[in-house]
């Protein structure tokens, strides 16, 4: 049925997004960019690639962050480009995408506006790809009960607020706990949503949201640790669709040290293995760095060093996963993977870049190819 | 001596880099009236800007020390050389973007004269 | 001779030299003691010279490396700046300052005070936290280099400044005071041996008059003598008539 009639109105679009899938940068080609030398090198190289001449016009020398500026844009004009051909519910769809990026939007506006900041400055800063209409109105509040009102009525978000969040949780200490409550109402909608738009994409994409909300929980609580967030509190941010749910969830809410967050996530096999690889031997490209930032800096606890990797493995998996989308035809993951896939593309080159203009060759190659 | 015991605040003039991580580390102080010790400088800050803040920096009286961007340092490079005063200290650091040069910072430039002598 | 540098304008008497003299002993013992201190101080400014060349260097490497665990955050979470920046509220990292005595300079020596602050702690809950907090922890050693460097140039700073001042005054003692008292000294030595001089030449032609009057007082006194001897004896003669010999006698005929 839905191989049957997909066609008409995502063909087209499913067509484009696994052509740009195509253009993602190979194993072969992040080779040629570890081996630069210079900013400039790395330039030449990636003209040779999908980017084009993305950065031609940028005078030198060039800055990490002008990089990934810019790559995000090329990212945004294909997506704008996806967006504007799509029809229900594929519109619908990669609308949904757009609200993990407003949240932080919103966020950041908050965040300003309750420190007066100039709105324009504000935007600027936003992610291209969270920005809707409303959003330069939030600065015209000017204190907490006012925003809450303006966010609760005019954004696209607002059922979450709605849900989530009170006028008087509104300052400075409670932000990342807002951001983490709307995220967390976010990706249950978004579930939810998707489920509405039957197998396959339901399956592929409950397979991603679930990990997201799993990694979300199991970050959350490693971060809290030592902080003055409550067990409740942190109770209250783990998202209610991941595999971890209940059990693991309600472990991870008692959870005091790390060796607690691994039991908890003993049930999950795959799971399993980002902790046991962590908790053994450090890696060994991450060595070198690692001694001599140990003999300069003295030693940071190991426990924050086997965090870092717990991190990177979650990456690992979370391409893994994005990767295993493009195996089913006919269904919207794709659209969702491939941005995905494209902006870990965007981190590792600004990884790479980042390496390159500070000199620290030896980290160079920590960062997570796409294909 | 009691004017240097109330001085005990890091101020920094630098790029979002700089600023960011040393905010991260603690420094990071606004005051009632809205007042930080702290200048976020970019392509488009204005050099008056800048030269204001240092000014700012270096006569208030609860900053032990004023740490500049080097490459910020150059900008305003004839009030840097021409401040002297041992408070607040004034210390040059590197940035993301652009190592450090010590053949430029007012202060080893001395070191270097006097070593060379 | 005294008037070939510049001297102090005083009175040239015995007292003033004594005073001079002890003034001169003062300085030079004023001048050995800021040479000493002096070099005390040099010696001091030399080793911290050094440790200043040494950590300027070792912030550059620092300070990168903190860069890099930055681009690790945001490599994991994304641009976080603008939060921090706006949620950067009343600083947990400040320093101290201590007092170190040096040859009697007051050095002041920042200290770390660093109290658990619980800003940005929820920074990258969702995403990244180890990462902050990591970077949090590499830029705060940074930082606490970066302290120790700023009580290493600020020392700097005053010791030269010191050093400069004591060096000025020991070269002033060297080249401007001592040798004013010194042709001080030798002004009022020469002007002393010159009232000396004058003295015994005004002696020498005392004596010499008192001689000349002595002996023009002899010489009338004997030619006064003389007279008296005459006047004596002459009467003696003539009117003794003893000396038979002496006296001429008519009636004898030889």
């Amino acid at each position: 049925m839905e191989a049957l009639l997909f066609n008409v109105s995502g063909g087209f679009l499913e067509g484009i997004v696994r052509g740009y899938k195509a253009g993602l940068l190979t194993q072969n080609q992040y080779n040629n960019l570890t081996q630069c030398e210079t900013i400039e090198d790395l330039r030449t190289q990636l003209s040779a690639t999908d980017y084009g001449n993305f950065l031609a016009n940028e005078p030198m020398p060039i800055s990490t962050s002008t990089i990934s500026e810019k790559a995000t844009q090329v990212l945004v004009d294909q997506f704008n480009f996806l967006r504007s051909n799509a029809v229900e519910p594929l519109s619908k769809f990669l609308e949904y995408m757009t609200y993990a990026y407003m949240i932080d939007n919103i966020v950041l506006v908050i965040t300003g506006t309750l420190h007066g900041r100039n709105v324009d400055e504000l935007l600027q800063r936003c992610h291209p790809l969270g920005m809707f209409d409303t959003l330069g109105t939030l600065g015209a509040a000017t204190n907490g009960e006012e925003l809450y009102h303006f966010v609760l009525r005019d954004t696209p978000l607002a059922s979450y607020f709605r849900d989530s969040v009170s006028a008087a949780d509104l300052d400075d200490l409670n932000i990342e706990i807002i951001r983490n409550t709307l995220y967390k109402a976010y990706l249950e909608d978004f579930d939810a949503f998707c489920e509405t738009l039957g197998a396959p994409t339901a399956d592929i994409m409950h397979n991603i949201l679930s990990f997201e909300a799993d990694r979300r929980a199991i970050n959350i609580t490693i971060n809290s640790f030592g902080t003055q967030l409550s067990k409740e509190q942190r109770a209250k941010l783990f998202p209610t669709i991941g595999r971890l749910f209940p059990e693991g969830n309600n472990a991870l809410a008692r959870a005091d040290d790390i060796e607690q967050v691994r039991q908890a996530c003993e049930a999950i096999s795959e799971y399993r293995t980002f902790f046991e690889a962590s908790t053994g031997a450090p890696r060994a490209n991450g060595n070198g760095a690692g001694e001599s930032s140990a003999n300069l800096l003295g030693d940071l606890s190991d426990e924050l060093g086997a965090a870092a990797d717990l991190e990177d493995r979650f990456f690992v998996h979370e391409v893994h996963l994005n990767k295993l989308a493009f195996l089913q035809q006919f269904q919207y993951a794709v659209f969702f993977s491939y941005i995905k896939l494209k902006e870990q593309e965007i981190r590792s080159l600004t990884w790479i870049a980042e390496c390159i203009a500070q000199n620290a060759r030896d980290r160079i190659h920590d960062f997570i190819p796409t294909f | 001596m009691a004017t240097q015991q109330d001085r005990n605040l890091l101020a920094v003039i630098g790029d979002e880099d700089s600023v960011t991580g040393l905010l991260l580390a603690g420094i990071g102080n606004v005051g009632q009236d809205q007042k930080k010790n702290f200048l976020v400088v970019d392509s488009k800050t204005q050099i008056p800007v800048i030269e204001q803040a240092f000014e700012e920096f270096t006569t208030r009286k609860d900053i032990a020390i004023l740490l500049i961007n080097q490459h910020i340092a150059e900008k305003i490079r004839p009030m840097v050389d021409k401040y002297q005063a041992a408070f607040p200290a004034l210390l040059e650091i590197p940035s993301k973007d652009h190592p450090y040069d010590p053949s430029k910072d007012s202060i080893l430039k001395r070191v270097q004269k006097l070593f060379g002598e | 001779m005294s008037g070939t540098g510049p001297r102090e304008n005083i009175f040239p008497t015995r007292m003033a030299l004594t005073n001079t003299k002890l003034r001169l002993k003062g300085a030079q013992t004023g001048h050995s003691l800021l040479a000493k201190k002096r070099d005390a101080l040099t010696t001091r400014f030399r080793a911290i010279l050094r440790r200043v060349d040494e950590a300027k260097r070792k912030m550059g490497r620092v300070m990168q490396l903190a860069s890099f665990s930055l681009a690790e955050v945001t490599y994991a979470t994304g641009d976080i700046s603008y939060l921090v920046q706006e949620q950067a509220k009343s600083a947990s990292f400040k320093v101290k300052a201590r007092q170190e005595n040096v040859s009697g300079v007051v050095l002041p020596a920042f200290e770390v005070d660093r109290v658990p602050g619980s800003d940005f702690n929820l920074t990258g809950l969702g995403r990244g936290g180890q990462q902050v907090l990591k970077a949090k922890e590499v830029y705060a050693k940074a930082v606490e280099t970066l302290v120790e460097l700023a009580s290493l140039q600020t020392a700097f700073m005053i010791l030269d400044e010191v050093i400069r001042a004591t060096n000025r005054r020991v070269n002033a003692i060297e080249h401007v005071v001592i040798p004013r008292l010194e042709n001080t000294i030798k002004y009022i030595t020469s002007e002393l041996d010159e009232m000396d001089r004058e003295e015994f030449f005004r002696l020498k032609k005392v004596q010499g008059k008192k001689k000349r009057d002595a002996e023009a007082s002899e010489a009338l006194r004997k030619a006064l003598g003389a007279q008296e001897e005459e006047a004596s004896a002459a009467p003696d003669v003539a009117g003794g008539g003893g000396d038979l010999l002496g006296s001429k006698d008519e009636d004898v005929i030889f």
